[in-house]
Parts: C-alpha cells; sequence; structure tokens
C-alpha cells in the first residue's frame, strides 16, 4: 500500500518534473529564436534602405553606424586578431578597433554600389548551448543564384549582436584573421603596422 | 586522429580502396596538423607565393582583361550557354564520383541529366534537366577524398598553389588529376583520334574564361580589402571546400564547424 503510493507520488513528481521540463524547454527557444531572427532582418532592411538612399560619405557614416550597433565590433575584432590579441596594450587595441570598423565600413560602401533589387530571406535558427545561435538565409538576387549566409548571433551583455557572417562557407572573421595573422607576420610581429594599413584604407 | 581513421575504415569497409588513396594522399596532413581552420598548413608558402605572384601577373595582364570582355561583350544568353555546356561535359566525372561516394541513385539522376541535356538540351546549351526536376550536382575526386578522410575537411594536406589553376592542396590537386584520368571525354576523344590540343584547348580555355567571370566580383573585393591577399585567398579557399565537404557529411548545416571553432581557433 505505501509502497504503492510511494510510486504514486514518484510517478506525480517525474510528470511534474517533465511539464516543466517540457515548459522550459519550450519557452527557452522560442525567447532565443526571437532575437536573432528580428536582429538580423532590421539589419537587412536597414542596409537595403542605406544603399537605396545614401552614397559616398554619408553611406560610410550609416553603414559604421550599423556595425557599432547590430555587430559586436569588439568581439570580431579581438577574434580576428587571434593570439596577437594578448600582448597588445589597452591603447593599441582600441585604436586597431577603430580602425578596423573605419575600414570595414569604407569596404563595404564601395561593395554595395548600386542596389541591384537583392532581398535576404531568412530561413532556421539554431540555437546552440554556449549561447550562440546560427541563423540561415539566403541571398537572393535578381540575375544568378541566391548565395548562402549564415549569420552567428550572441549575447554579448548588450542584447543580441551580430558577431560573424558566413558568405558561401566562408567566414568573415576567420579570413580576416588568417589576412591579419600574416600581414601582422610579415611585418615583424607587430600589430603596428597593420593598425597604419587599416586606417590609411579608411581614408582613402 | 589516428584512431578516427581506422573508424572510418571499419564502418566503411567496402570503399577500402578509396579509403587508401585517401589514406595516401592525406598522410603527410594527418601525422602534423590537424587543428583545421585554425591556420592552413602551408609548408611551402615561399614557392607557393612565388607561383601565386606569377599566376597574378598572367591574371592581370592576360586573363582578367580577356574575361571583362567576355562578359561585357559576349551576349548572356551565349554565355550562358557555354556554361552549360561546360557544366554538361562535367557530368560524368560527377557521376562516377557520386558512385565512389557510395551514393548510386544520385548519379543515376546525374546520368539522367547528362543524357536529357546531351539530346534534347542540345548538347548542353539548354539545362532542360533542371526544369524537369533533374537537380544539378557537382562533385570532384577533391571533395571523395575528403567526404572519407577521417580528419577535419579543412585539413586537405600542405596547401598548394597550382600554375593557372591556382589556390588548392594535396588533396584537392591529387583530385583534379584523378577527375583528369577517369574523364571520359578525354578518353573517348583520345580514342576518336580527336586533336587533343584542339579539343582540350577549347574546353579548359573557356572553363577559364567561364570561371574567371564567375568569380570575379568575391576575387576582386577579396583583393581589394586584404592586408594580405595570399593569406585571405589561402584561408577562404580552404574554407570553402572545406564547407562544401561538410555539407556531404553531414546534410544538415556548417554548425560542426562553429562547435570546432568554439574549442580550437579561439583558444589559440
Amino acid at each position: 500500500m505505501s509502497l504503492r503510493a510511494s510510486r504514486r507520488v514518484v510517478l506525480f513528481l517525474a510528470a511534474g518534473a517533465a511539464t516543466a521540463f517540457a515548459a522550459g524547454a519550450l519557452s527557452m527557444p522560442a525567447l532565443a529564436a526571437g532575437d536573432p531572427k528580428e536582429l538580423i532582418q532590421k539589419t537587412a532592411d536597414e542596409v537595403i534602405q542605406i544603399i537605396k538612399t545614401t552614397k559616398g560619405v554619408e553611406r560610410e557614416a550609416a553603414i559604421e553606424k550599423i556595425l557599432l550597433t547590430a555587430f559586436d565590433m569588439s568581439y570580431m575584432g579581438r577574434a580576428a586578431l587571434g593570439t596577437h590579441w594578448e600582448g597588445t596594450p589597452e591603447a593599441e587595441r582600441q585604436r586597431y578597433l577603430k580602425a578596423a570598423v573605419a575600414s570595414e565600413a569604407h569596404a563595404y560602401s564601395e561593395r554595395f554600389g548600386q542596389y541591384g533589387g537583392q532581398t535576404l530571406s531568412i530561413g532556421k535558427v539554431t540555437p546552440r548551448p554556449n549561447g550562440v545561435s546560427v541563423v540561415d538565409s539566403k541571398l537572393n538576387q535578381a540575375d544568378g543564384p541566391p548565395i548562402t549566409m549564415q549569420w552567428e548571433v550572441r549575447d554579448t551583455g548588450q542584447g543580441a549582436r551580430i558577431t560573424d557572417v558566413k558568405i558561401e562557407g566562408v567566414s568573415m572573421v576567420m579570413t580576416r584573421r588568417s589576412d591579419f595573422n600574416s600581414y601582422i607576420q610579415g611585418h615583424g610581429g607587430k600589430v603596428e603596422p597593420l593598425i597604419e594599413e587599416l586606417e590609411k584604407r579608411a581614408g582613402k | 586522429m589516428v584512431k578516427g581513421m581506422f573508424k572510418a575504415v571499419a564502418s566503411n569497409a567496402r570503399h577500402t580502396l578509396v579509403l587508401a588513396v585517401a589514406a595516401a594522399t592525406l598522410a603527410g596532413g594527418c601525422a602534423t596538423n590537424d587543428t583545421g581552420a585554425a591556420e592552413v598548413w602551408d609548408p611551402i608558402e615561399t614557392p607557393n607565393r612565388f607561383i601565386f605572384s606569377i599566376n597574378r601577373a598572367v591574371d592581370i595582364i592576360a586573363i582578367r582583361p580577356m574575361a571583362v570582355v567576355y562578359r561585357d561583350w559576349m551576349p548572356k544568353p551565349a554565355q550562358r550557354g557555354v556554361h552549360n555546356v561546360l557544366e554538361n561535359l562535367g557530368e560524368p566525372v560527377t557521376a562516377i564520383n557520386e558512385v565512389v561516394q557510395g551514393d548510386p541513385s544520385r548519379a543515376a539522376t546525374t546520368l539522367a541529366r547528362f543524357v536529357v541535356n546531351s539530346t534534347i538540351g542540345l548538347a548542353g546549351l539548354f539545362d532542360v534537366a533542371s526544369s524537369i526536376g533533374l537537380s544539378k550536382t557537382k562533385e570532384d575526386f577533391g571533395k571523395t577524398v575528403g567526404y572519407y578522410a577521417g580528419v577535419e575537411p579543412e585539413n586537405g594536406g600542405p596547401y598548394l598553389v597550382l600554375p593557372l589553376a591556382g589556390p588548392s592542396n594535396a588533396r584537392d590537386a591529387a583530385g583534379l588529376m584523378a577527375d583528369y584520368a577517369v574523364d571520359p571525354f578525354r578518353i573517348l576523344t583520345y580514342a576518336l583520334n580527336v586533336d587533343q590540343l584542339l579539343y582540350s584547348g577549347t574546353r579548359y580555355g573557356a572553363t577559364v574564361l567561364d570561371t574567371r567571370v564567375r568569380t570575379m566580383y568575391a576575387l576582386d573585393d577579396l583583393e581589394k580589402n586584404s592586408v594580405d591577399y595570399y593569406a585571405a585567398l589561402r584561408s577562404a579557399y580552404t574554407q570553402q571546400r572545406a564547407d562544401l565537404i561538410r555539407q556531404k557529411r553531414e546534410k544538415t548545416d556548417s554548425r560542426g564547424e562553429l562547435d570546432r571553432r568554439d574549442n580550437v581557433a579561439l583558444v589559440r
């Protein structure tokens, strides 16, 4: 009798735990999924708007603002510098980050050219245990096949931010990392020449 | 890593031959470097950079300007036609690779595509097969080796810059040779005494133009926005090949890639 009762209690507890777990499991992805998708959609819309309406210096400023608000540039910049980040003094790090953001903004504003009717269709969001969400998307072009883009979004304490973009399997951060590393190695292992080069590019 | 290799051998016993080739190709790469994307293994960087600079000079003087003329002056439908013909010529090699990859049903679809496009599609000028639901795939022996090799697909053995062909590695260069060796068109034209110079000159010349036009935007961008073009291209090439192989391995997405990056690349 008591055995049966305790078994019932156990079952009840198990059911309760299962329900709680299910509720938790259901609500968690919902929370995590809503944000990254919205962030990518909002960013894509803003960028298309910028390409449609601005040019030159104005466009560069607008893109820089997006890089600073939608992306986590300090995270990306740190990842791109790799092992060299540790040995770089704080003041130089800040100068590097500023130069990197400015040169990326410059590169992007030239890259986009004129708006050619591209649209971004966002696919599934994959939340991962370490807090990173991977957002799949396709960039549809007016001429030619769609381009596969994946966005890495993580919560960095100031809300969800983009920390990497992969285009056809090629990660922006990883490519920059190889690029920067090789440049630093070719210049006596110092970060300074890289910063100067980036500053030069930003001002071009 | 060696363990992983043996596991792969055990679970794919029927593909022993391929694995032997894969193991032979990657033996060098396996032993010393399996850090994947952290940094591409490039033991002969100096000669590579030398060939890279020659390739680049040839590209600037000859290939890119020709590609620009081709892109801007050749009517778009004609460009599409040329592309389709070249792709159609490549279908048999794709089918052979799909058989070796253990996917005969996909190989059958590729062969069906080839038959449809070679006949109704007028020798491949039109991709009729896609419009009747026979979707297109493209395989090469480098991918096949990468598919079976029990290493991270970023590890294709030492990175190589091939004269004219450009970025490659031991795995993909061996794959290129294997694909060339088994190509039915090469064998057939040889057997039929077709002028090899004329045949390969036309086919590979057109391939170079078509490929150069298709990669122009991406390469121009990479060159302009990198501080070390050689290193940036090496990384981009390795990542893209790895992505294609990974797509074959885990027909889902590239989460594995991100998993590894959290573990390896950012720690270094």
